[in-house]
């Protein structure tokens, strides 16, 4: 054991009497667990409902404020032509975005201050809400036969936005009690794979593949860092190329292959429907090329204009790229692989293994979002429907993802890191 | 704390580690080796089909040049207009398509259907009608604002810069000046001979815009202006043009030619063409639209023109469907026949047989090679016989015994025959082709045909010498046949003949001029002055003597040429009368051919058809040449004097100064003062002609019904027209015993006041070739 772990460890034997036990909100991990194991049973915890700790990790509170900062400019910029030709105001995007971005923030600092804990009772509450919306959002008539929005007009929410945290925090849960039973395929593999297959299927019908990746991914993750054998991921890799296979032969997979068709090949013209189907692939490649090493300058992407049809949403990377250039993008990449890495930081410094697990989880969404997103924008997957966080334009989205950060924060507040 | 626990968390932590390594290292590192290559390496690529996506480039037409004549009067012109061009891709809703087309069809005057299947095509370019003017584009402009109004469309209707191309004189030297496409393209004659000169070069206009095609809101755009096209200055004279497309009109008309006239006007000395004409002509400003003699002709295609024309047989047994479909093949076939036939340059593009003009180059040839001399007779029977052939003379009593010269004034074919001969078939060749009639005289046209000899290599046979002697049975172009006379009028020298003067650029400097070429000296000045003394002489009592124009020097051959063929079906064999001469005789500055496919009237002799219009449009045009006229005694008493102004003065003062200037005087009317006379002051009256003068209003009124003056001698036709109180100018040959007058400006019947002078025009009768 290093010194950190050792130091982790003391601090978890030293904090719930000292401080928690004065708040009443005894949460000693080691001896939850120890009288857990020892006496089969689980004793109800009490937490306050307010929690404000050694107080919140500030390098990472800024980290997302300036990421918000540059996302919602970027937003903006990539957004303004078409919200002007197509709306008649340029600043349609810029005024949701930012009221969003404000609500947003508002709401993450208010979860920042309640207590993670409380999730742990929500955890089976919250995935069945998951379900419930996945259920619901199939019997939502579509125009387009695609399910996936649940709300009124343009107010909503993606179901599968409430999946992927409720994956998150189940496997947080599971993971956190059963942190000893983690190596056995019962406790370790098989709710995790059930959560996550009966998802998969609810996505499949809607379908939303990309969410799927992202999902079965986070799963991985949550078990990987949660302790199952590698032998269980192993069988689960080829159980996976088995069903995409499966997939394939049973011809579910048009819809998705639909968009494949022309993946890769934005640039080659095989037919007319490959080119249009690949028109925003391939305008976003001229974007991102039209950039170079230093970019147009901000506001100066000419792909915006219409060229690049709705540059605020999953492409508005791309504009990106073409006004800041290579230099630009990276500065934002190592922003997020900042973020990320703080967000790391304090997971592995929460005071207890759900903390851990969840704030693990809930970053992981953000580094596999971001990396998804640009494969995407730069031909490397296909076109499904991953947006960036922090810059993609989207309410509910965002919302979400500032609410996510607020867990995350709330799991700062606690952890054993230095405070500025 | 558990060992379980301990190394859960242990496990947990490496395996975050591993986790935030495979992320952030294989995650952001494939996704920032990915940009890079996008944006270092392919991004030039990229970059550049971004860019010709965004860019659009639009071309600035230029103007086209202008086509002068040799003074600088304007020939054609291009005058800027529009088009209207759609974006259909810009529309919202089918309501907005038809209000548009609506709008467009009415403004523009097309069918409805036709600009509504244009609003619903799937682009942002469609043009709607081309080179509409400054009246239609104002009810456009308004049509934009209202659409912009009524349905916030700004960038449905476009209009673009277009240019539309004017001939201000119509028809005028139109087989000269050509005409131009749709496109602005050149398509005939000098339009298209100097279509890169006139076309200049397309600007363009550089804009980033949208994907709507609308131009962005930041400034990216780069201009490079059009440059307008070179002007082009013609060595054809308006005015000389004029002269004869209205001679050439009336003679066409008089003479019921078949298959249209040409007339070269041509410099001798440089070979300027001054005219070229091919009379009918077409209207450039409208070059699709064929004469209503033809259409009425393809509108009465049937099914007899079908089987006559191998459309059909009459084994066929066509369905309604096909026989239509036949019918429309023919038709249309037949449209664009007549459209080519009246495109096509007479002048240059057809061959015809000289016919007894090439008389003069036969003798230039025996003069030169010195075969024949002062002493050679030529006998004439009447008919010459070659082997078992015997090839008549037109005047079938025989000339007897002639000298050289009188055989050319006789246009006699059997001493022809003979002078042919003693060149030999050899040397005949050799001066055909210096000559220049085996090549083309490379005159800046369009179009212009090949010769067709008896041979490849001008080999041929003693009867072909023999009829080539007097030009018949060899094809040769009109230009050919001036170009060659040219030379015996200048000299000696073949020139190239150009209708091209010069080119201008935009600021009107010189560009080029085109020189004058001469190509070889073909006969010595010696012969050529000898023939010019001949040919004078046959202008003034020879067969030429039709094509004599008083107090001039004309020299000058008639030529009727037998066709071999019968184009218009009326049973009698086709004629070609020409006349081909030049003036002054002694110092010869202008050279011209008149000549007319088949005149049907009647008569079909040179002398009689093409020699009165040759000495008409001469007579004109050696005055504007300012070549000063010398008249004997006998033409003095003809010559016309200017009529001066007598109006305004008392009728004694009036009567006195019209006697000083040569004029009878009759006098109208009750009045002291002279209200009006005529003819008018400055208008040309015969010498000793009267003048009339009114002195009161009732007096003008008073009219006379102009008589017939036609086939009467000279004296006759003075005292007809003194009779009716009427001047008459007299034209054509006069000086012989032997002419008639052919015909009168003012058409008998018409009323006119007393006093206006009538030109009536002469013509010796004892001619036939």
């Amino acid at each position: 054991m290093n010194q950190l772990s050792q130091h982790t460890i003391d601090r978890d034997r030293r904090y719930p009497d000292r401080r928690y036990s004065t708040t009443g909100a005894s949460s000693d991990r080691a001896r939850t667990d120890a009288n857990r194991h020892n006496n089969g049973h689980r004793h109800k915890k009490k937490f306050s409902l307010v929690s404000i700790g050694k107080g919140l990790d500030v390098p990472f509170c800024m980290l997302i404020v300036l990421l918000l900062a540059i996302g919602i400019t970027m937003m903006f910029s990539a957004s303004y032509p078409v919200a002007f030709y197509e709306i008649g105001d340029s600043y349609y995007y810029l005024k949701r975005q930012l009221l969003f971005a404000l609500v947003g923030l508002a709401i993450m600092l208010a979860v920042s201050y309640f207590d993670y804990h409380h999730f742990h009772r929500f955890s089976a509450f919250i995935l069945g809400v998951s379900y419930f919306a996945l259920v619901v959002v199939l019997l939502i008539p579509s125009e387009t036969g695609i399910h996936r929005w649940i709300g009124i007009g343009d107010y909503g929410i993606q179901a599968s936005e409430i999946s992927k945290f409720a994956i998150i925090l189940f496997l947080a849960h599971w993971g956190s009690r059963y942190y000893d039973k983690m190596h056995t395929l019962k406790y370790g593999v098989l709710p995790g794979a059930a959560v996550f297959v009966s998802t998969a299927i609810l996505l499949l019908l809607e379908p939303h593949y990309s969410c799927i990746v992202i999902v079965a991914l986070l799963t991985v993750i949550m078990l990987f860092v949660s302790g199952i054998r590698l032998r269980y991921l192993a069988i689960a890799g080829v159980m996976l190329a088995g069903a995409i296979l499966l997939l394939w032969a049973t011809g579910l997979l048009t819809y998705a292959m639909d968009r494949m068709d022309g993946w890769g090949k934005a640039l080659e013209y095989i037919d007319e429907t490959q080119w249009q189907q690949t028109w925003q692939t391939r305008n976003s490649l001229y974007a991102i090329g039209s950039g170079g090493l230093f970019g147009l300058g901000l506001g100066q992407s000419r792909q915006k204009y219409l060229y690049l049809p709705e540059p605020q949403n999953d492409f508005v990377f791309a504009i990106v790229c073409e006004e800041l250039g290579l230099i630009g993008a990276v500065a934002i990449l190592l922003i997020f692989a900042l973020l990320v890495w703080r967000g790391v930081v304090i997971s592995l410094r929460a005071k207890d293994r759900f903390g851990k697990l969840l704030g693990i989880g809930l970053i992981s969404q953000i580094g596999l979002q971001v990396i998804l997103n640009i494969l995407v924008i730069t031909d490397w997957l296909p076109n499904t429907g991953i947006s960036l966080p922090f810059f993609s334009y989207g309410g509910s989205s965002l919302l979400m993802l500032l609410f996510q950060m607020g867990i995350i924060l709330s799991i700062s507040r606690s952890a054993n890191i230095e405070k500025i | 704390m558990s060992s379980k626990q301990k190394g859960a968390n242990q496990r947990l932590r490496q395996r975050t580690v591993w986790l935030l390594i495979i992320i952030l290292a294989f995650g952001f590192g494939a996704v920032i080796s990915r940009l890079a290559y996008l944006q270092l390496i392919a991004g030039e690529d990229l970059q550049q089909k971004a860019v010709s996506q965004q860019l659009s480039d639009t071309t600035i037409s230029a103007k086209r040049g202008t086509i002068y004549d040799r003074n600088g009067k304007i020939l054609a012109q291009s005058a800027s207009v529009w088009q209207v061009v759609l974006s259909p891709a810009n529309f919202k809703t089918d309501e907005q398509r038809d209000f548009v087309a609506t709008r467009l069809s009415e403004i523009l005057n097309l069918e409805k259907e036709d600009v509504l299947k244009k609003t619903k095509q799937d682009s942002y370019y469609t043009v709607v009608k081309r080179k509409i003017e400054s009246e239609e584009q104002k009810q456009i402009l308004e049509l934009m604002n209202e659409v912009e109004d009524k349905y916030k469309l700004s960038s449905v209707i476009a209009l673009l810069d277009d240019y539309k191309r004017y001939y201000p004189y119509s028809e005028l030297a139109s087989s000269v000046i050509g005409f131009t496409g749709s496109d602005d393209q050149g398509l005939s004659g000098v339009e298209y001979q100097y279509d890169e000169y006139l076309t200049g070069t397309p600007g363009r206009l550089v804009t980033a815009t949208n994907a709507n095609g609308t131009i962005m809101p930041f400034d990216y755009s780069q201009n490079v202006d059009a440059v307008d096209g070179n002007s082009v200055v013609l060595t054809i004279d308006e005015t000389i043009q004029s002269i004869v497309e209205k001679y050439m009109k009336k003679a066409i008309e008089d003479y019921n030619v078949y298959n249209r006239g040409v007339c070269i006007a041509m410099d001798v000395r440089n070979g300027e063409v001054l005219a070229m004409a091919t009379v009918e002509g077409y209207d450039p400003n409208d070059p699709f639209t064929i004469s209503r003699e033809e259409q009425k002709k393809i509108k009465e295609i049937d099914k007899d023109y079908l089987l006559e024309n191998g459309y059909l047989t009459e084994e066929d047994n066509p369905t309604q469907e096909e026989y239509d479909k036949l019918l429309a093949t023919a038709k249309s076939e037949a449209e664009s026949a007549a459209l080519t036939k009246m495109w096509r340059n007479k002048a240059i593009s057809d061959t015809y047989y000289p016919g007894s003009v090439f008389k003069m180059i036969t003798l230039s040839m025996a003069l030169e090679e010195g075969t024949i001399n002062q002493d050679t007779r030529f006998n004439c029977s009447g008919a010459f016989q070659l082997y078992d052939k015997s090839i008549g003379c037109h005047y079938s009593a025989g000339h007897g015994s002639q000298t050289y010269a009188e055989a050319l004034c006789n246009s006699c074919n059997p001493a022809f025959i003979q002078i042919g001969q003693s060149v030999g078939e050899e040397k005949f060749w050799q001066y055909y082709q210096s000559f220049g009639f085996s090549e083309k005289t490379g005159i800046d046209l369009p179009g212009e045909s090949d010769d067709l000899f008896f041979t490849e290599d001008g080999s041929m046979g003693p009867v072909d010498l023999a009829v080539a002697s007097f030009g018949q049975n060899f094809s040769i172009t009109p230009i050919q046949m001036i170009t060659a006379a040219s030379a015996i009028a200048n000299g000696g020298d073949l020139v190239q003949p150009h209708v091209v003067k010069q080119i201008l650029d935009i600021d009107g400097s010189v560009v080029q001029n085109i020189s004058t070429d001469t190509k070889r000296q073909v006969i010595s000045d010696e012969v050529a002055k000898e023939m010019r003394g001949i040919l004078e002489q046959n202008a003034i009592d020879g067969t030429g003597k039709n094509g004599y124009v008083a107090g001039y020097r004309i020299a000058g051959k008639t030529g009727t040429t037998e066709k071999l063929n019968d184009s218009n079906g009326d049973g009698v064999q086709d004629y070609i009368a020409s006349y081909c001469g030049f003036a002054p005789a002694d110092d010869p500055e202008i050279a011209m051919l008149v000549f007319f496919d088949t005149p049907l009237s009647g008569n079909y002799y040179g002398s009689a058809v093409a020699a009165p219009v040759f000495a008409s449009i001469m007579g004109e045009v050696l005055p504007y040449l300012e070549l000063d006229a010398q008249y004997t005694e006998e033409e003095a008493v003809n010559v016309d004097t200017t009529a001066g102004t007598y109006t305004g003065l008392s009728v004694n003062e009036a009567s006195k100064i019209a006697n000083t200037d040569g004029f009878n005087v009759t006098i109208k009317g009750e009045g002291t003062t002279v209200m009006a006379q005529v003819p008018a002051a400055g208008s040309k009256i015969p010498t000793g002609g009267t003048v009339v003068l009114y002195t009161d209003d009732n007096s003008v009124t008073e009219k006379v019904t102009v008589p017939s003056l036609i086939g009467f001698s000279v004296a006759d036709v003075n005292y007809v027209a003194s009779q009716y109180g009427l001047n008459v100018s007299l034209a054509g040959m006069v000086s012989s015993s032997d002419c008639t007058s052919i015909s009168q400006d003012i058409a008998e019947g018409t009323t006119v006041s007393p006093g206006t002078v009538i030109t009536v025009t002469f013509s010796s009768s004892g001619v036939n070739d």
